[in-house]
């Protein structure tokens, strides 16, 4: 294919956040909403790497990008400490079964 | 001086709620008595004030922003009100001590009454609106507090809650010209906003008036916001009195009283302000007429005479609504003491279940019978000249048909005061029933009350001057000696008056021969019985929200899912809003 | 010492002290070791204090030489009104917080993971307040939110807790997610992220300006509850420790509003879209804030319903003062954080006391329903005040602050002369006596004669717990008597606003 780069790019971050965000609309186990999660934010990440390429800072984007994945990679441990910790106190990661708080 | 007696008399009642609440429940006799002396201390400081009555801004607390300065302004109009609201606190204060022992939570009680009484006169001595709104919200908040002071009755708590939800919504009114004024003035100031009113433009204006007519008929249970008054009747007597007979309920007809000057000139609103008036007091009346608790009855009756002041503002004369408030307040807080002694000693609240009344308990009779007299206003007492009064402004001033409304109105009046005090005082006793002996207490509070309905006319001059020129220089107030008063009121309107009155003693007395024509009326008084569909209006609106609140609660449905979607929707629907909206 | 040192050191000392905190508390932890755990709750008490002298340094330090800042690398720190009265609000409610806890947390498994966890919570709130640069403000923002987290999911044995943590993590991340591509997108658009350089840039139109907005907004207003991203909301504020859910509805909340209104402070002078979409989301936060309110039956999340009315009313404050450059809007609306903050966790705090003492110190760890509190005030007539006098001051009643904050916000909105705007104030006005309608029967069943079952069986209230409460009534009754004494704080707070919106 000869499209540019940078399309090629955008095409992937809007399949990756779309997958993401379809995901987690659809899915009904934990584990699958925290890898949405993930793929969401990495879809963020090269966002961001779009835009310094595009504005020719690539510097501070790149900054920006690691950052991001750090702070990402703790949140997505919080989130699957608390799903194993669901599974162990309610047997089982369906998030149907997470609704008794409601109304 | 001034600026100190204005302090004190805020202060000295506000300190005693402090240290009554903080003494807790645990000695009942000392939280009565100095429960008693912070209100005495409070009612000699207000009287104290009487003759400094001038329009200068006398005390001032900068705060500054948004806010304003907090000032005080001593004018005749304020001070007498506050003596009122002292004095008469101090009555109910002394009352309660016979009404109130053995009860629990007394520094709750009294607490509030202390609150409310140093409120009350903030909110008629205060110059700053917002200030004034204040003191409006915190006797709202004590009406509330003392109507439910039996919180394990739930009529009692629905009956404060009910009180506080319709004043506040007429509150409303009142915050709203509050606003207003500043936004368009430039100061919360009174007197300043009576001297520039003319710079805000007429709608402006308007709104103004007609926000203060509602926050005014809310919080004196005018029409069409009367039903809250006869509910909190669940209040005990004593408060019963001091709040909803004699101060808290005249608020409203102090702030048309005070704004008149500002208001009158715009279309329509004097207009409206007589027909609220007119409305009430009739409505009220016929209500009354049908009623069988003894405290519903005069709280009808006190809806009934406020729709005669605000009737009487209405028609321009607002020295006769302020001295039938000063009438008004004295006998009907009479009333309201004697019947809380009738129904302490007796036990029960329905006039049905007794009658005879007045062997056992021979003062209350006599006491009861001279507030009764002076509501219905019967010469000499102070009713009559009051009533007279503004039914003589209201010939001069407004149209004929609200005249002979309210003259209608006058014989009402005396029918159900007479249906009252015969079926409670007179006759055989309809039930079994023990009359308990009364309190020193509660003759200490009733007598001087039942002297001031037989003599508080004849301070009709000094009462004019207090009104006058030297203190509300926008009002235009006369000076008035009682002599001359004397001369107005008696004259031929008077002696027509007189001859309705006497009608309807006459119907009472003849009433076993008129059963056809009473048959007949059938069926206004169930409207009356209904109270006019407004109890019905009031349970449709609380129905409603309460149904629209539990159906929204679906919309929590705990699925993440759902959640999500919300997040994204909420994207997508803003960027359409912004789309389009560009 | 230097204002950079000072500004730093603010900064830092949070994120040095939560691991010393939790460290110790490890270290000490053995059964029935109470020196140990005394030790780490003085410590984090220590050490809010010492923060609290530095804030006060620091402002000293700005007053006397016209502003602080600090650069790191290349990312602008900047101590304005805004920051202040943020650090205060949370330095504040966090020292009152930590006192509450030391009864209420007392031999909670992992006591030390909270006391550290609160540290940074508080220290990333701080550092919020400070950033002017978008990248800057989303880090802090995380941080900020990856503490309350593990707080909301403290009580990990409970299924329910663990549930309301796991909602708020998700719906918290995707927000944190929709950020990111805003920032990316106006990162792509303008290629600069601070917001000095963005105020003199982003005057032309560019579309992709439009969809970042919304997208911060979004994003922002997740953590901010704005209705309908607020869903999270209710779960985690009843399900968190009470000292927590004080914390969130008091400062995390509103951290997220602070955070939003930076963002957004680009687009202040390009258009009045952006003031009227807060209005617009105030006025729909306040209606079902107190419409679903209304039907709960539960104290804590019935309080947590009312934070989204509370959270309408700053909106509504800042949307004025955005569409129509109301400066009482802003002030106002600051004044009403403070007093929410003040009013909310007081709310929070002594519902929390009666929880603990009907429940939690018997092991118990069902929610406090209003039927509980029949009756409370005379077992703990403290308690019930604080939490009367709490929840009437959230009504709007005198002589609590929020009559006063609240008629500030209503001031800007009848100056702006608009009748569209009027209309709003009377629906605020009357949404306010609506609210009334469930908090005053709350008030009458506490003050019964009859007590419930729980508050016959109830156990006595620890002598700690009642500080916290005691000066927080005093507080909010003073600022409500005496509204000028906060208000250097609140007008520095508006100014600063304003001078992002119409830079």
């Amino acid at each position: 294919m000869n499209l540019p780069i940078p399309l090629i790019v955008l095409i992937t971050i809007l399949c990756l956040a779309g997958i993401g965000l379809y995901c987690l609309l659809i899915t009904r186990n934990l584990i699958k909403v925290v890898i949405a999660l993930q793929l969401i934010v990495k879809g963020a990440v090269l966002a961001f790497i779009l835009a310094g390429n595009m504005t020719g800072q690539l510097n501070l984007a790149q900054s920006m990008a690691l950052t991001v994945i750090v702070a990402d990679t703790i949140v997505a441990v919080v989130g699957l400490a608390l799903a194993v910790q669901i599974r162990l106190k309610t047997g089982s990661l369906d998030i149907k079964s997470l609704s008794s708080l409601k109304r | 001086m001034t600026p100190i007696l204005i302090a004190l008399t805020i202060g000295i009642p506000w300190l005693g709620a402090i240290i009554v609440w903080l003494m807790g429940d645990r000695r009942e006799e000392l939280t009565h008595w100095v429960s008693i002396l912070f209100s005495i201390g409070a009612a000699v400081t207000s009287v104290l004030l009487l003759p400094n009555a001038s329009r200068e801004t006398a005390l001032t607390i900068p705060i500054g922003g948004d806010f304003g300065d907090f000032t005080f302004v001593a004018d005749g109009l304020g001070i007498f009100l506050s003596v009122i609201a002292a004095v008469i606190g101090s009555l109910a204060v002394i009352f309660s001590k016979n009404y109130m022992k053995g009860e629990a939570s007394l520094g709750r009680y009294y607490a509030f009454v202390l609150f409310f009484i140093g409120a009350m006169v903030g909110l008629v001595l205060s110059s700053n609106l917002l200030l004034t709104f204040l003191f409006w919200e915190i006797t709202a908040l004590c009406s509330y507090a003392l109507i439910s002071f039996h919180n394990d009755d739930p009529k009692a708590v629905k009956g404060g809650i009910k009180a506080l939800i319709i004043t506040s919504i007429g509150g409303v009114g009142l915050m709203v010209g509050a606003l207003i004024v500043y936004a368009y003035t430039g100061s919360y100031d009174i007197n300043n906003f009576l001297a520039n009113y003319s710079t805000i433009p007429g709608n402006i204006l308007a709104l103004l008036a007609f926000g203060f007519l509602i926050a005014a008929a809310a919080k004196s249970a005018q029409f069409p916001f009367q039903t809250w008054l006869p509910d909190a009747m669940e209040a005990p007597s004593p408060i019963s009195a001091l709040i909803h007979a004699a101060t808290m309920v005249n608020a409203g007809v102090y702030l048309l009283a005070r704004f008149y000057p500002a208001f009158k000139d715009v279309p329509y609103w004097s207009e409206a302000v007589m027909i609220v008036g007119a409305l009430s007091a009739l409505l009220a009346a016929v209500m009354a007429l049908v009623s069988n608790d003894l405290k519903r009855v005069l709280a009808y009756s006190t809806v009934s005479q406020l729709g005669y002041m605000v009737y009487a503002i209405g028609t321009g004369s607002v020295y006769a609504s302020q001295f039938h408030l000063f009438s008004h307040s004295i006998f009907k807080a009479l009333l309201f003491l004697s019947a809380g002694a009738v129904i302490h000693s007796i036990g029960t609240r329905n006039m049905l279940e007794m009658g005879g009344v007045g062997k056992k308990l021979p003062l209350v009779k006599w006491v009861f019978i001279i507030g009764a007299l002076a509501l219905a206003g019967l010469p000499i007492l102070n009713g009559f000249w009051s009533k007279e009064l503004i039914l003589e402004s209201g010939l001069k001033n407004g149209p004929l048909w609200l005249y002979i409304v309210m003259v209608f109105v006058a014989g009402l009046t005396a029918l159900y005061t007479i249906r009252c005090v015969w079926l409670v005082f007179f006759g055989e006793p309809r039930s079994e029933y023990h009359a308990h002996a009364i309190g020193w207490e509660m003759i200490a509070a009733l007598l001087p009350l039942a002297g001031a309905a037989l003599v508080s006319w004849l301070a009709a001059g000094r009462f004019s001057v207090l009104l006058g020129e030297k203190s509300l220089p926008f009002h235009a107030i006369e000076p008035l000696p009682y002599k001359e008063m004397m001369h107005e009121v008696l004259s031929l309107p008077t002696l027509v008056v007189m001859v309705v009155i006497t009608a309807a003693i006459l119907l009472w007395v003849f009433r076993k021969k008129l059963e056809g024509l009473i048959n007949g009326l059938k069926s206004i008084r169930w409207a009356a019985e209904n109270s006019f569909g407004f109890e019905a209006i009031n349970n449709a609106i609380v129905k409603v929200t309460q149904s629209t609140a539990e159906a929204l609660r679906v919309t929590q449905t705990g699925i993440l899912n759902w959640n999500v979607f919300g997040i994204l929707a909420s994207v997508i629907i803003l960027l359409a809003i912004l789309v389009l909206g560009a | 010492m230097t204002s950079n040192f000072l500004f730093s050191s603010l900064l830092l000392l949070p994120f040095l002290a939560a691991p010393i905190v939790y460290m110790l508390g490890r270290l000490t932890a053995r059964n029935g070791n109470v020196l140990g755990i005394s030790l780490t709750r003085a410590l984090t008490v220590f050490f809010l204090l010492v923060e609290g002298c530095l804030l006060y340094l620091v402002v000293k330090q700005a007053l006397s030489s016209g502003g602080a800042y600090l650069l790191i690398g290349d990312e602008p720190l900047v101590f304005d009104g805004i920051g202040l009265i943020l650090a205060c609000v949370v330095l504040f409610l966090g020292l009152m917080v930590t006192l509450f806890s030391i009864d209420y947390m007392n031999n909670e498994k992992g006591e030390e993971k909270f006391y550290a966890l609160l540290l940074t919570t508080i220290g990333s709130i701080i550092g919020l307040g400070m950033s002017y640069d978008l990248f800057n403000l989303w880090l802090w923002f995380e941080a900020m939110a990856i503490s309350t987290y593990l707080l909301v999911a403290f009580y990990n044995d409970e299924p329910p807790s663990l549930e309301a943590g796991v909602k708020y993590l998700v719906q918290s991340a995707v927000g944190s997610a929709l950020v990111m591509f805003g920032i990316a997108m106006i990162f792509s658009q303008t290629g600069s992220i601070t917001l000095t350089d963005l105020w003199q840039l982003t005057s032309s139109e560019a579309p992709l300006a439009k969809i970042a907005g919304v997208l911060l907004i979004v994003g922002f207003g997740v953590k901010t509850a704005l209705v309908p991203l607020h869903t999270w909301l209710p779960d985690a504020h009843s399900q968190a420790p009470s000292g927590i859910s004080a914390m969130l509805s008091g400062v995390v909340i509103e951290a997220g509003l602070v955070a939003m209104l930076r963002a957004i402070s680009m687009f202040g002078k390009v258009d009045f879209n952006w003031g009227a979409i807060l209005i617009g989301f105030g006025c729909l936060n306040i209606l079902i804030g107190n419409l679903m309110a209304l039907r709960q039956t539960q104290v804590k999340r019935l309080l947590a319903y009312s934070s989204l009315a509370h959270v309408g009313y700053m909106l509504l404050g800042f949307g004025f003062s955005m569409a129509f450059g109301r400066f009482e809007g802003a002030a106002g609306g600051f004044f009403h954080l403070l007093t929410h903050s003040m009013m909310k966790g007081l709310a929070f705090l002594a519902a929390g006391a009666l929880l603990f003492t009907l429940h939690l110190s018997k092991q118990e760890h069902v929610p406090l329903t209003l039927d509980d509190l029949n009756g409370a005030s005379r077992k703990y007539p403290v308690a019930a005040f604080a939490l009367g006098l709490a929840v009437l001051g959230l009504g709007g009643i005198p002589p609590m602050a929020g009559f006063m904050s609240k008629w500030q916000i209503l001031v800007a909105g009848v100056k702006a002369e608009n009748t569209l705007m009027l209309i709003v104030v009377i629906f605020a006005a009357l949404n306010s006596i609506l609210s009334l309608g469930y908090y005053a029967p709350l008030v009458n069943r506490m003050y019964r004669h009859e007590p419930s079952t729980a508050v016959e069986q109830g156990s006595k209230m620890p002598g700690l717990i009642i500080v916290p409460l005691v000066i927080l009534s005093i507080a909010i009754v003073v600022i409500g008597v005496w509204p000028s004494s906060v208000q250097f704080l609140t007008e520095q707070a508006g100014l600063s606003l304003l001078y992002t919106f119409f830079y």
